[in-house]
């Protein structure tokens, strides 16, 4: 059974409505690291929306481990591009947040087991504040004192400390500028090889999929009107060599809708 | 068409600063003991712009003496203790206090059901059109039905402050909670917080900085209505005692009980600045 089964969904905005995603079919096995590819506009975000379970569909059904998720959960972590972190705690208390939310309530926040529990949380978040390369001093620290690389990181972790089965990641390296961004590709993929976790990730840059992905869906409109569908499905071979990689950042683009016809000649001419 | 001098790009020194941000005061009490002045020459009995010795003794009196209508027999040798606290300033003041602080106090229920109406729908669309319709009423225009209907003592006073205050409250908070980014709240739940996790530990520590600004700039909003109600209906307090003092044109104290007010006032707005602060050290004034 796949981890993330989408059957034939659709999904319309608006009146009268105007369809953003029609007839998407999709499955994703458990392990994978899917690039979700396209141009603004068409519906990726919304995709992962879904999936993460804050939007509703019109038509079909998205099932997580062969059941119905109507709101986001435990199962599915979420990285968003903006807004990733709670503005009012410390690095530290973010990455806690998840394991305290899940053990204590409001009320039984009171207790004394309360204070013990919250010290042995925080030693778990400090290791795993070293694992994405942060130091003891930036625990203490608010969110708006760390640059938007480190953010990201922090991000990641306070996702991951819960242990998800699935994370999602919206345009999470999208602000960052190119240097930080190879090092967040670099960590995100050593964190999912050694978890093993799911990841679904939406991007509108075809060399960050195909740095990123085992498997990359492109998602593109046929005419304006239209709902976008799945235009592509390419598994991406491992390792990848470099010189495949203008091939298919070109075949990939093709499929998104990126290169119009006359330059697609050219290209092709290129490329041959 | 240039004037030798900067506008927009100015950068006034530290002595041009203050020396301008001052010198309307200045300006302000020159005038004031100058026509003062002015008028005592022809009338050493004037009332209307009492000197200095005049509203010092006015206001010595109204701080070591019990207020006329107050029965508070002092002994003769009372310490200059005892007599503040019998004082009419004293009393007046905690008469007020003591309904201002009730009337921030019915604040905090309105936050709360602020941050529900913006973060669970069923209680938004249930109370939002009311709200909405409550807030458009002047407050004012209920006073005599408040007066009718609570009587006149100290609920209908504060019954008109929370008429008068709680809807720009509810609805500033309502906005407040809307404003929060919605990745901020599908991250908790993924994270494994319950709806009152999102509530009280996510949304409401956000919102909290806000919020208090929102009160502070409703601080003179609270005030005027309670004002209004001690000025028409009160047998003690601030208010009461201007409008008292009024018929008397005692105008040697109520001169300063006005700038006490405003002290006071002052002093509580910046409390409350400094507070804040204190409790949200992350936050960015934007």
């Amino acid at each position: 059974m796949p981890l993330i089964a989408i059957e034939t969904l659709s999904v319309a905005y608006g009146t009268p409505p105007r369809p953003v995603l029609s007839h998407i079919d999709l499955s994703i096995e458990e392990g994978e690291f899917v690039c979700l590819l396209g141009q603004t506009g068409c519906g990726k975000s919304t995709l992962l929306k879904l999936v993460l379970g804050a939007e509703m569909p019109a038509r079909g059904r998205i099932l997580i481990d062969g059941t119905e998720h109507n709101r986001p959960d435990r199962t599915r972590g979420y990285v968003p591009q903006k807004y990733s972190l709670f503005p009012d705690k410390t690095v530290l208390d973010n990455i806690t947040f998840g394991p305290e939310v899940a053990e204590f309530n409001l009320l039984t926040r009171f207790t004394p087991r309360y204070l013990r529990r919250r010290r042995q949380l925080r030693q778990e978040a400090l290791r795993y504040l070293h694992r994405i390369a942060l130091c003891d001093a930036d625990a203490p620290k608010y969110p708006h004192q760390l640059s938007g690389g480190m953010q990201q990181r922090v991000a990641i972790a306070q996702a991951l400390v819960t242990n998800p089965r699935i994370l999602l990641m919206d345009e999470a390296f999208s602000a960052l500028d190119p240097g930080t961004r190879k090092d967040m590709q670099d960590l995100i993929r050593q964190l999912w090889r050694d978890t093993g976790i799911t990841v679904l990730f939406v991007t509108h840059n075809t060399r960050e999929a195909l740095y990123l992905g085992s498997r990359i869906i492109v998602l593109a409109k046929e005419t304006a009107d239209d709902g976008a569908r799945i235009a592509m499905d390419l598994p991406v071979p491992e390792p990848c060599h470099q010189d495949q990689i203008p091939r298919l950042v070109h075949r990939l683009e093709l499929a998104s809708g990126c290169v119009r016809e006359s330059e697609e000649a050219v290209m092709a001419t290129a490329i041959a | 068409m240039s004037f030798g001098f900067q506008l927009v790009h100015a950068r006034p020194s530290r002595t041009w600063t203050l020396l301008l941000s001052w010198l309307l005061f200045s300006l302000g009490l020159t005038l004031y003991f100058y026509a003062s002045q002015k008028r005592h020459h022809e009338n050493p009995e004037d009332r209307v712009m009492p000197t200095v010795s005049q509203m010092f003794h006015g206001m010595s009196d109204a701080t070591l003496k019990p207020a006329e209508d107050d029965d508070t027999a002092l002994a003769d040798n009372a310490s200059l203790r005892q007599r503040f606290f019998a004082s009419m300033l004293w009393t007046d003041t905690v008469a007020t206090s003591r309904r201002f602080l009730y009337s921030i106090l019915l604040l905090i229920p309105a936050v709360v059901l602020g941050l529900h109406m913006g973060l669970f729908p069923y209680v938004g669309v249930f109370f939002l059109r009311f709200v909405l319709f409550f807030d458009k009423i002047i407050a004012l225009s209920l006073l005599p039905i408040l007066f009718i209907a609570f009587g006149i003592d100290e609920l209908s006073k504060i019954m008109l402050i929370v008429i008068g205050v709680t809807p720009t409250i509810i609805l500033d908070s309502f906005n407040l909670t809307r404003g929060v980014p919605n990745e901020q709240v599908v991250k908790a739940f993924t994270l494994g917080a319950s709806d009152f996790d999102v509530a009280y530990r996510v949304v409401l520590r956000q919102i909290a900085p806000r919020v208090l600004n929102s009160i502070r700039l409703n601080l003179k909003a609270v005030m005027l209505f309670l004002f209004a109600g001690e000025m028409i209906a009160s047998t003690n307090g601030l208010a009461y005692r201007i409008a008292l003092l009024r018929r008397h044109m005692g105008m040697d104290v109520i001169i300063p009980y006005v700038l006490w007010v405003a002290l006071l006032l002052f002093l509580v707005d910046l409390t409350m600045r400094l507070v804040n602060r204190t409790l949200h050290p992350w936050f960015q004034e934007a």
